[in-house]
């Protein structure tokens, strides 16, 4: 994907050929939840990611309660004591010794607002847009996965086509296009709202062959399994192998992918920031940020900084839980 | 064999014409800039307007633009003129994508040498320090974004500006090698090195979980136990198999890159394909867009079609 | 925004011809301006200078057309102005009064004022591959053929459709009655009118439509539609487009760069041209989409010049503005930037929301955003400085009976009592509803719009605001009135020539709006006004005039349409080793005058 963010397939691949062999092995023994579990508490760096996030998630939530209590002013209030006679921005008041936040502890943006508060609240849309969009993909992708995998014949033939073409196309220039066309009036009768929704459906777009691709690979070699073929002699129904016995055996891979794909998403959407599509001013998006910080950064160096940086924790600590959780996974960890 | 591959390239150009009609769908119904109004001047009269819609060819139905567009395509291999300036749209591209292939083609040997240097060490040398410092290194440079690892970059190191020390020459523009080859390499090197980070990084640890992987198999035990010398047990063994799956990904990397590295091109200031297209999106230049897009199809559609024509050649279950 | 209106050029020579006059007053022409601006850099006489040298002009984007008969940009005036000798021109060493330039002389007006005669100089020759000594009917060719189709001129019809007989419509080719080639004369051309709009069209001939094009060469390029003739152009100016011998222009490389090159038919002192000429040769570097880039090369290169936007990114202009005076260039941009308040749509429909809003607006703000008080004045009318009528209304700050727009950092209090008379009790606007508005996704722009969007809503509006690329602003949304768009804080207007009438009349009056195109953004239709305005074109250049339009401006800053922000100056930078010289017309470098220190 050319999101600027190649993803990673190392793992991937091999923990989505273990899965379903670990939940024929360990039957007998602990049930491959409780295994799970296990592993993955014990991987320091992972738990340590995951504490990050839930933290992340926190102050997302508590956006304007950190503001008030840093006591930098909100997110549209440009503050005009903090420019110069020219406009020109000051920077990070902060100190580490004595410890002080100032006024203005990051420093401010072109206009005068300030960064530390913006980008707080920025983590709101990343967070969100991470979530939401991840899941929609993931929800779409895994149920046409299911269906071309599972029924193959037309259905398969018109879908597998479907996500051939969404695949050569080029996943960018393709998500530009859509959120300019949709960033103005609602598309597709109104569900789509300009800002934040389009983002959102724009990624889930593009990025749900990805999930429906392998999950249909999935499918298509457990559909050829005993206990397939066993369920079927006792007469069940396909909706009820479905459920009962491909997806169960998807969740490895599911979990697998998701994790891969959020810290994409997230860069993601801020790349569609950064190029001028996405949420609409005031809401502060990380890339929004650096987008607007690139014609003045040789001065004024923190508005672009901060914002990367923050994002570059938040893709961390989910590529380490992402790391973690495939470790868990897949009991014959490479490490 | 044959007949997969023609298979498949009968299916590479349906594709292509799939995509070529999304696209002008899509950038169609786009509510952007009014071509004909921009041509019109300040202070145009409807009829003015009307009379350059009409010379654009913008008042048809947008089926008949399609159709019409497709038929200069296909016939002449020509891609239409802008609607900013008249420019050949053919010319635009081919102008463009030097610097755009430049670019990936650099970016992927700095990227293919460490990545697969830097996985190779990871792996034999596995569990010590190295290893786990190269890992996080990789994790992080994953976790970066590119355009802010860029900017960062020119922050620190270029000629301009370098705070720290200025090294690269970080202006942007493109030389062509044929005109001054050391300049060339000069303005593309930071950009090179930005780039490839996050790929380094994703090759470095898929190769060495692969090989870490390999290395374990029996044969390779086999191997040493015949008295191989290491070194040959690494490379002429494990980094072989190891290997195969990162021609694919690299293959589909390299596709992509070459419809534009969009987000590199616009840090660096790099006049490519990329950059083309996204300046064209934001002026609703129709002609250009399709231009681009199709071009970063064709070079994604390329690149699937050989490396599943290398996988049949390899492996023969693949043919279906 | 890259490309600059074409009207600037006019109303920039007035706005130098302000600074000239306020200033240091008519030192015969040799250094214009000395105070804060000086359209020669590094002080010195204008039109002296080293000959030779070869000079690249680092740009974002390309020139509109190399064909001057449809370019109407700036950035293409400025090579049309070293290309091509229009019939009169404004010469940097005369920056208030066009002077003859492809005319021998002035123009004879007859007295009922519908009628202009020219004589050309004798002597221009054409560049080759053309060659010939240009006459008459080659100016009436050229205005012919900008009424055609294939050759869209955005201002033939606004200029020139009064000439007798000429084409309502875009059409094909045919000749225009009203354009006389003397029968015994082939210099001379006389312009028959229908209306008495001779001044008018007087003051229109300095634009590039009025360069001379030869018919027995163009036209097989203007059958083609659209007409090819911009890549075969021939000049009559100093330089030329580097050309081959069919006349093609491989010195032009759309959106790569253009190449100047001498003209070797264009002998200074055979006809008596006003261009000094220094320069060898100018090749315009396109693609440098970051200015800051460009910005710096020039700044610290040699034989650079920049920028084709009408002022570099704004940290550069500081440094330019404190280190590098001397490799600066700055004249008035001519024009009002402003926020457009839809007069048609709620909650601005009611004029007093519309002044409580000027009057709580913090101006200063907005115009910092482009660069703070260096760059300009605030504005507090309609009509910038150096336009005639700008002093008869109050000059920079207007007339005190508005006390709305008094304040320019904003009067909250009285912001309140303006919204209670509009029955808002609390002082702040109450309603709900989110108010479109459409801002440009450009620096500075971008920001401009930031700041307004959080003044707004400090006075309590809640906005529904989108960004859209710069095009797409003018295009789709705030020159559509269908679009309904509420608020358009980015518009702004440069006019076209030196006189007050296009200032205001395009921009607010019922007579001028459009369905698209529209540039009267506040929709602004007052009868009283729009008669007073049609009255007030009928009114000969002069005193009377300007007391008539300096009314009309102040009717209608009293209907309150718009937030006037800033009169800004527009600047360019030189490397170290050039002297360069401002042409005001163009508001840029003047390349036939500019040279090596």
């Amino acid at each position: 994907m050319s999101t600027g963010a190649p993803v990673d397939l190392s793992h991937a691949a091999e923990a989505s050929l273990e899965a379903g062999d670990a939940s024929e092995r360990t039957i007998t023994a602990r049930s491959p939840l409780q295994l799970f579990w296990r592993r993955l508490r014990r991987d320091k760096v992972a738990m340590t990611a995951l504490f990050f996030i839930a933290f992340l998630v926190l102050i997302a939530l508590l956006a304007p309660l950190i503001v008030k209590i840093a006591g930098t002013p909100g997110i549209s209030v440009p503050d005009r004591e903090a420019l110069d006679e020219f406009g020109l921005p000051s920077g990070p008041t902060a100190e580490l010794f004595p410890p002080k936040l100032g006024d203005h502890p990051l420093g401010v943006d072109q206009i005068g607002r300030d960064v530390f508060s913006r980008t707080v609240y920025g983590a709101r849309v990343s967070l969100l847009v991470a979530f939401v969009a991840t899941g929609l993909a993931l929800f779409i992708g895994v149920t046409l996965g299911l269906v071309a995998g599972y029924f193959r014949g037309w259905a398969d033939a018109i879908l597998s086509r479907v996500m051939d073409v969404m695949l050569a196309f080029p996943v960018l220039l393709l998500a530009l296009g859509l959120g300019a066309a949709c960033s103005l009036s609602p598309c597709l009768g109104g569900i789509i709202q300009p800002g934040l929704p389009v983002v959102i459906f724009v990624i889930a777009l593009a990025t749900w062959p990805y999930f429906a691709r392998i999950i249909r690979g999935q499918v298509l070699s457990l559909r050829e399994k005993e206990f397939v073929e066993a369920a079927k002699s006792l007469g069940a129904s396909d909706f009820r192998i479905i459920f009962r016995e491909i997806l169960p055996n998807l969740i490895a891979p599911i979990i697998v992918y998701t994790t891969l794909l959020i810290p994409t998403n997230i860069l993601f959407e801020a790349a569609l920031s950064f190029l001028g599509v996405g949420v609409q001013a005031p809401t502060p998006s990380w890339g929004a940020m650096i987008a607007e910080a690139t014609g003045i950064f040789d001065t004024a160096w923190w508005f672009m900084f901060f914002p990367g940086l923050a994002l570059l924790f938040t893709v961390l600590a989910f590529n380490l839980v992402g790391d973690g959780l495939q470790d868990a996974l897949n009991p014959r960890s490479s490490k | 064999m044959l007949p997969y591959i023609a298979r498949r390239l009968l299916w590479s150009v349906f594709l292509l014409l799939v995509i070529t009609f999304l696209t002008y769908l899509i950038f169609y119904k786009l509510p952007s800039a009014d071509p004909a109004l921009l041509r019109a001047g300040r202070q145009p009269t409807p009829e003015l307007v009307a009379s350059i819609r009409e010379t654009l060819g913008l008042d048809k139905p947008w089926y008949t633009q399609y159709f019409l567009y497709m038929q200069k395509l296909v016939l002449h291999f020509d891609f239409g003129e802008s609607f900013q300036n008249n420019v050949k749209v053919r010319d635009e591209l081919f102008d463009r994508l030097p610097a755009t292939m430049s670019l990936a083609l650099g970016g992927a040997v700095v990227w293919l040498v460490a990545g697969i240097g830097i996985g190779i060490i990871s792996a034999v040398f596995r569990g010590t320090l190295l290893d786990r410092f190269a890992m996080t290194g990789a994790l992080i440079a994953i976790s970066a974004p590119v355009y802010w690892l860029g900017l960062v970059s020119i922050y620190l190191f270029s000629r301009d500006l370098g705070v720290i020390a200025p090294i690269f020459d970080a202006t942007g523009l493109y030389i062509p090698p044929q005109e001054n080859p050391i300049q060339w390499a000069d303005k593309l090197l930071l950009p090179w090195l930005v780039l490839a980070t996050a790929y380094a990084a994703v090759y470095a640890r898929f190769l060495r979980s692969n090989l870490v992987e390999v290395l374990g198999e029996d044969y390779i035990r086999t191997a040493r136990a015949k008295g191989l010398g290491e070194r040959r047990v690494i490379f002429r063994h494990g980094v072989r198999s190891a290997v195969t799956p990162i021609v694919t990904l690299f293959g589909i990397d390299i596709g992509v890159l070459f419809g534009g590295a969009i987000l590199t091109e616009t840090v660096f200031n790099i006049p490519g394909v990329g950059r083309l297209a996204f300046d064209s999106i934001q002026k609703s230049d129709l002609p250009i867009v399709q231009g681009t897009v199709l071009i970063a199809s064709l070079a994604i559609v390329l690149a699937n079609l050989v490396v599943d024509i290398a996988y049949a050649f390899i492996d023969p279950r693949v043919r279906y | 925004m890259r490309r600059l209106k074409m009207s600037w050029l006019l109303t920039a020579l007035l706005v130098a011809l302000a600074l000239v006059a306020a200033g240091c007053g008519g030192d015969d022409g040799e250094e214009s301006g000395g105070k804060k601006g000086t359209p020669v850099t590094g002080g010195g006489k204008v039109a002296e200078g080293k000959q030779g040298g070869d000079v690249t002009f680092l740009a974002a984007g390309d020139i509109d057309y190399a064909d001057p008969g449809q370019t109407y940009y700036t950035f293409g005036f400025m090579v049309a102005g070293a290309t091509h000798k229009t019939l009169y021109s404004f010469s940097p060493e005369s920056p208030e009064k066009a002077i003859p330039d492809l005319a021998e002389g002035e123009p004879e007006i007859s007295d009922d004022n519908k009628s202009v005669t020219v004589t050309l100089r004798k002597g221009v020759k054409f560049s080759p591959p053309v060659n010939r000594e240009v006459q008459a009917k080659d100016v009436k060719y050229a205005f012919e053929r900008s009424f055609t189709a294939n050759v869209p001129s955005g201002y033939a019809t606004s200029y020139f459709s009064e000439l007798e007989g000429a084409p309502t419509e875009p059409g094909k080719y045919q000749e225009i009655p009203g354009l006389v080639v003397d029968p015994a004369d082939p210099y001379k051309l006389t312009l028959k009118l229908t209306k008495p709009v001779a001044p008018r069209v007087v003051a229109a001939m300095v634009m590039p439509i009025t360069a001379p094009v030869p018919q027995e060469y163009a036209e097989k390029f203007d059958k083609k539609s659209p007409s090819t003739y911009d890549q075969y152009v021939v000049a009559t100016g100093p330089y030329m487009i580097k050309n081959d011998a069919e006349g093609k222009l491989v010195g032009r490389k759309p959106g790569k760069r253009v190449e100047m090159i001498r003209n070797p038919n264009w002998k200074k002192d055979a006809i008596d041209d006003f261009r000094p000429a220094f320069l060898n040769s100018i090749t315009i570097e396109e693609g440098n989409d970051d200015l800051t880039v460009a910005s710096r090369r020039t700044l610290r290169g040699q034989q650079l010049m920049c920028c084709d936007a009408g002022q570099p990114p704004i940290p550069i202009l500081r440094q330019a503005l404190t280190k590098f005076k001397d490799q600066l260039g700055r004249t008035s941009g001519g024009g009002t930037r402003w926020i457009a308040m839809n007069s048609t749509e709620k909650p601005f429909d009611d004029v007093n929301v519309r002044k409580a809003v000027i009057a709580g607006f913090d101006r200063d703000s907005l115009r910092l955003t482009r660069g703070g008080a260096e760059v300009g004045p605030i504005a507090n009318h309609w009509l910038p400085p150096g336009i005639p009528g700008h002093d008869e209304s109050g000059g920079l700050e207007g007339d005190p009976k508005f006390d709305f727009m008094k304040n320019p950092k904003g009067d909250l209090a009285l912001a309140a009592e303006y919204f209670k008379k509009a029955g808002f009790k609390s002082g702040k606007y109450e309603g709900k509803e989110k108010i479109l508005t459409i801002a440009t996704n450009a620096d500075p722009g971008k920001q401009t719009a930031a700041v307004a969007q959080a003044q707004f809503e400090k006075l309590g509006f809640k906005l529904n605001f989108r960004s859209v690329p710069q095009d797409t602003l003018y295009t789709k949304f705030c020159g559509v009135p269908k679009a309904k768009v509420v608020i358009c804080p980015n518009v702004g207007w440069f006019k076209d020539f030196t006189d007050p009438e296009s200032m205001l009349q395009p921009t607010f009056s019922g007579d001028a709006i459009k369905e698209q195109g529209n540039v009267n953004w506040t929709q602004l239709k007052v009868p009283e006004i729009d008669q007073a305005m049609r009255d007030g074109a009928l009114i000969p250049v002069g005193d009377e005039r300007n007391q008539k339009w300096a009314e009309i401006n102040k009717m209608i800053v009293d209907q309150a349409p718009g937030i006037p922000f800033s009169w800004d100056d527009s600047f360019s930078l030189v490397s170290k080793d050039l002297k360069g010289v401002i042409n005001v017309y163009s508001t840029t470098w003047d390349l036939s005058f500019t040279s090596l220190k």
